[in-house]
């Protein structure tokens, strides 16, 4: 089976005033369609830097990443945008919602930007919204959700295009336990629909329910999981 | 016969009786116009007697009936003096002005202007007079070059005024701009993470800033043109002239849309290009 994403030896380094920072350091992953994946490790250990080259927002210093058998490195940047869009779904720690759009419109804007025509896009919108039990507040703006259903939109977001991977940074990070139980069992359902998810995370529960776990410190994996 | 004679003897009595009640009639007075800053210093009225001199002890007056009243025409060199005038004929001019001990001087002239009926001759008729009459200088009024040398200079400074108001209201657009755009961070990185490229994105900030700057200019010269009047109104009633200072016209609004739009999609452009180049990751993080 192809992997969906194949990252060899990546490596990142960040040039600053007190020297260069090795942030990722011969780094080699192979992921497929579907597989569930869970990042942990202490704060600077590079979880967040993988996930951003694996989401192909940025690029890595030495090795190299297939995503879907393309070599990520030597795509355009509008290339990887295009990847982004179509592939990739990402949630992040602080949501990152548009402040000024409703939560259905919110969900609309990266279909948009594919190109899906607005009937299709007004069905996926409430149908995304409904898969996160959120079909009630389609018309109320961020500043009106509370912390939990602000995530299941982005979630929602994430999901517009049905990518092929989500990408979650710290996902249950500003909310409680209870909804970010609710995320975990989201994030599940995403899954074992699928999607291939990579959640980074602090949360020790939430990184047991993946059947895969990467341990990261000093930009290396120092320990990989399996459940069976 | 007899009856021709009696006819001629009666004609010539009428006439010479006719001329002797004319000759002991007062002659009628020299007509002059009177501007209106005059009329209204000296509350006079049309049909009034006017006495004038041309000494300042007001000796030996010339008198007047005021058939007129006329608006100076305005001077921007004359902003702020009284426009106490009168029109008269050209020969009560001089005789106004006449010394009675120089018979001469009721008969000399420095200047006088001259109405042609086709103004496109007038630098045809200016040259010939010069060439047909030695030592007489003949131009055109627009020609001369003293009168336009005040209207260069304002016209200069008005273009010096211009040029400072468009580079300190580019510099300030600009810096709003940089403003705008660095709220927008956190949007542009989200874009960008959904996966929209970055000429997508600045094709919606340039698009908006299109529309920033046309609402922009037409405002401007929307509140220019409600403001003409009242600018107009205050300055002329403050230097009692017909003068127009304010003067909004195609034109001008025109070149203010052409100056405007290009500045205004240049500072958007410039504050939101940095925003753009910068990573993606970067954007979303504070």
């Amino acid at each position: 089976m192809t992997p969906l994403i194949e990252a060899r030896t990546l490596g990142k380094v960040f040039p600053m005033g007190g020297g260069p920072v090795h942030a990722l350091r011969d780094i080699s992953l192979q992921m497929c369609a579907g597989e569930y994946l869970t990042i942990r490790g202490p704060s600077g250990c590079g979880k967040s830097t993988l996930l951003h080259i694996l989401g192909c927002v940025d690029t890595p210093t030495s090795g190299s990443l297939l995503f879907d058998s393309r070599d990520v490195g030597s795509l355009a940047d509008a290339e990887r945008s295009e990847i982004r869009l179509r592939s990739i779904g990402f949630v992040f720690q602080r949501f990152f919602l548009l402040p000024m759009l409703t939560a259905a419109e919110n969900v609309d804007v990266p279909q948009a930007e594919a190109g899906v025509p607005k009937a299709d896009r007004r069905r996926r919108t409430m149908e995304l919204l409904e898969y996160v039990g959120l079909a009630h507040r389609a018309d109320h703006r961020p500043s009106q959700l509370s912390g939990g259903e602000a995530q299941r939109v982005a979630i929602a977001r994430a999901l517009a295009n049905r990518p092929r991977l989500l990408l979650a940074d710290e996902p249950t990070g500003e909310l409680d336990r209870a909804n970010g139980e609710h995320i975990a069992e989201l994030l599940d359902r995403v899954q074992s629909d699928g999607t291939a998810v990579v959640v980074v995370t602090h949360d020790g529960a939430l990184a047991e329910r993946a059947p895969r776990r990467l341990l990261m410190r000093d930009g290396r994996i120092e320990q990989e999981e399996f459940r069976r | 016969m007899p009856i021709r004679r009696a006819v001629i003897a009666l004609t010539c009595a009428v006439t010479a009786a006719l001329s002797a009640i004319l000759a002991s009639q007062p002659a009628p007075l020299p007509e002059v116009l009177v501007s209106r800053q005059l009329m209204e210093a000296q509350h006079l009225q049309v049909g009034d007697t006017l006495r004038l001199s041309s000494a300042a002890s007001g000796v030996d007056p010339h008198v007047y009936r005021i058939v007129g009243e006329y608006e100076p025409t305005p001077d921007p060199m004359r902003l702020g003096a009284a426009r106490l005038e009168v029109r008269m004929h050209l020969p009560d001019l001089l005789a106004v002005e006449a010394n009675p001990q120089n018979p001469l001087d009721g008969e000399t002239v420095d200047a006088i202007n001259v109405s042609v009926t086709n103004e496109g001759a007038g630098s045809d008729v200016a040259r010939r007079v010069s060439g047909a009459i030695p030592g007489t200088a003949a131009q055109r009024t627009s020609d001369d070059q003293r009168r336009a040398a005040p209207f260069v200079v304002l016209e200069r400074f008005h273009l010096a005024i211009a040029i400072v108001t468009v580079l300190a209201s580019s510099v300030f657009l600009l810096a709003l701009m940089l403003m705008l755009v660095d709220e927008r961070r956190a949007t542009v990185g989200v874009l960008r993470l959904i996966g929209f490229r970055r000429g997508r994105i600045l094709q919606h900030v340039l698009a908006e800033g299109v529309v920033i700057a046309i609402t922009g200019a037409v405002f401007g010269i929307l509140l220019s043109i409600g403001m003409e009047g009242g600018i107009n109104r205050f300055f002329q009633w403050r230097y009692d002239t017909a003068l127009v200072f304010v003067r909004i016209t195609p034109s001008v609004a025109l070149r203010s849309i052409a100056i405007a739009v290009p500045l205004g999609v240049a500072s958007i452009f410039a504050s939101s290009w940095s925003l753009l180049r910068a990573e993606v990751f970067a954007l979303t993080r504070r």
